[in-house]
């Protein structure tokens, strides 16, 4: 447990100061102004296009931030060889790999809270009244990165290409968002198409349905509604998919041989 | 401890890759039915030409690579045993660290890995950086240092969790003379201590200089195994030309 903690705190460390958070920032920076803008154009509507449009963006950046990360860095490590200096030493591989993903985790959930920082305080500025929905929005937003991360380090693995590992997950996370669309399609031509269809239907039970967590969506029901959500099933489907792939990447690494 | 003192052992340790493209399997070996002890306490060189299995045998000792048949043991554990992987330091080739960090950071990181209690880190950072001779640049970020000061780095970070076995791949392969010799100076010292040696080095004067026995390996075989004594009159490079040009294998 103790080489999980060193591990994801010199992930945490090494982003820091790998100018993963001035970037952040500095994006942050040029598309919460953009959606002022777009605010300005939508006349009446302006603070709900500041809404959609920041927590949009705050999920896309963690996004690009954790598949970006996760398709790279143990690659990177291995091609440095750094890796072995660590698997040389009393370290699990499966702690390694947890090690890294948590940091890498770590450090995008901490660059969407500053993002999302920055966007409450122009929203409140304003007038938007502030609903705690907000929060649990960026919360689903972060489940989406999590669950989308765990995938692109398999793929990393699986793949040991960055750039395969960025195009598939891309793809996967397209496909996460229409998963109800998906399932309707093999329910209503199952039986007519097996062979069209059963690529579809298999796909619909690996990819995870990332449409779940899109509660901005919701933000515009009425205060409370989004209560409803049943958290807890909601966080066990997350941590489930994460698991999953993580649990893959472990088995994979472990029959790695460098 | 391994049987008869060894500190690292191969027991017709083979290695085959297997490669496969469009269908067509390939496979090429990278050391053939190791047969090779080395002792407490010795410094044991490993030499041989580019693809020899120099490499291959060091990936096998600290578990990066599994034997095909064969076994390897590490103070007579599996080498990917915590047991083992504590007792061993290893130096890979060209370390790299990250250009932002400073040493005594990199060493924290590493020694924190090597489970070292927290309480004691700080002191054991200190004193390793103090024996590596990196005191005065303790604080400088590694982005500044020359290819050398990486090196001693590279061998803080072997030696920090004060490992039994230390394992040294190409150790002085682009250092200047004076580098090299402060390098040698270092490893004589460890061995002095107690610490036992297996270094490869393209460098035969420098392996002369510092082992007590050397292996010469051949196609993934070892040509010969030789003592100090042996080197001491001709030279380790006549026998290293006569064994990689010649039948020895």
């Amino acid at each position: 447990m103790r080489a999980v903690l060193v591990l994801a705190l010199n992930s945490w460390v090494e982003n820091l100061r790998n100018r993963f958070f001035a970037l952040a920032l500095t994006f942050a920076g040029v598309v919460l102004y953009l959606s002022m803008l777009l605010g300005l154009l939508a006349c009446d509507q302006e603070v709900r296009v500041l809404l959609d449009f920041g927590l949009g963006f705050i999920e896309l950046m963690g996004l690009v931030g954790a598949v970006y990360g996760a398709s790279t860095v143990v690659l990177r490590e291995m091609e440095s060889k750094t890796v072995y200096m660590i698997l040389t030493r009393p370290v699990g591989r499966t702690s390694y790999l947890l090690g890294r993903y948590l940091g890498l985790m770590l450090s995008v959930g901490a660059a969407m809270l500053i993002m999302a920082g920055a966007h409450l305080l122009i929203l409140l500025l304003k007038g938007w009244a502030f609903r705690p929905d907000y929060l649990l929005a960026l919360a689903g937003a972060f489940l989406k990165v999590l669950v989308t991360g765990s995938l692109a380090l398999f793929l990393a693995l699986s793949t040991t290409s960055s750039l395969s590992a960025l195009s598939i997950t891309m793809i996967l996370w397209s496909l996460g968002h229409f998963l109800p669309e998906i399932r309707l399609m093999v329910r209503r031509f199952g039986n007519d198409s097996i062979l069209i269809m059963a690529p579809l239907q298999a796909l619909s039970w690996v990819i995870p349905d990332l449409q779940l967590f899109n509660l901005r969506d919701k933000l515009d029901l009425p205060v409370g509604m989004t209560a409803s959500i049943p958290l807890g099933s909601w966080l066990a489907y997350g941590a489930g998919y994460c698991a999953v792939w993580l649990l893959l990447s472990s088995v994979l690494f472990k029959r790695k041989e460098f | 401890m391994g049987e008869g003192g060894a500190v690292l052992s191969f027991e017709k340790a083979t290695k085959s890759y297997v490669s496969s493209h469009l269908g067509r399997t390939r496979t090429s070996r990278g050391v053939c039915e190791l047969d090779l002890s080395v002792r407490r306490g010795e410094v044991f060189g490993l030499l041989g030409l580019n693809g020899s299995g120099k490499t291959t045998t060091f990936k096998l000792a600290l578990g990066l690579l599994s034997p095909s048949s064969g076994a390897v043991r590490v103070l007579g554990l599996p080498p990917r045993d915590p047991g083992a992987l504590a007792s061993l330091g290893f130096l890979p080739e060209l370390p790299c660290f990250p250009g932002f960090m400073t040493p005594a950071e990199i060493l924290r990181f590493y020694g924190g890995l090597s489970g070292i209690p927290a309480a004691e880190l700080p002191g054991r950072v200190a004193k390793v950086i103090e024996r590596v001779g990196l005191a005065a640049s303790a604080g400088r970020r590694m982005g500044e240092f020359s290819k050398g000061m990486v090196q001693r780095v590279g061998l803080a970070q072997a030696i920090l969790h004060d490992p039994a076995l230390i394992i040294l791949d190409e150790p002085v392969s682009g250092l200047d003379p004076l580098a090299i010799k402060d390098f040698r100076d270092l490893l004589q010292e460890l061995n002095s201590r107690g610490k036992t040696i297996l270094v490869s080095s393209h460098s035969i004067s420098e392996l002369e200089k510092i082992c007590h026995r050397v292996g010469i390996l051949k196609d993934g075989r070892l040509g010969r195994l030789l003592e100090a004594k042996d080197w001491a009159r001709g030279g380790l490079e006549e026998h290293f030309i006569e064994t990689v040009a010649g039948g020895a294998a």
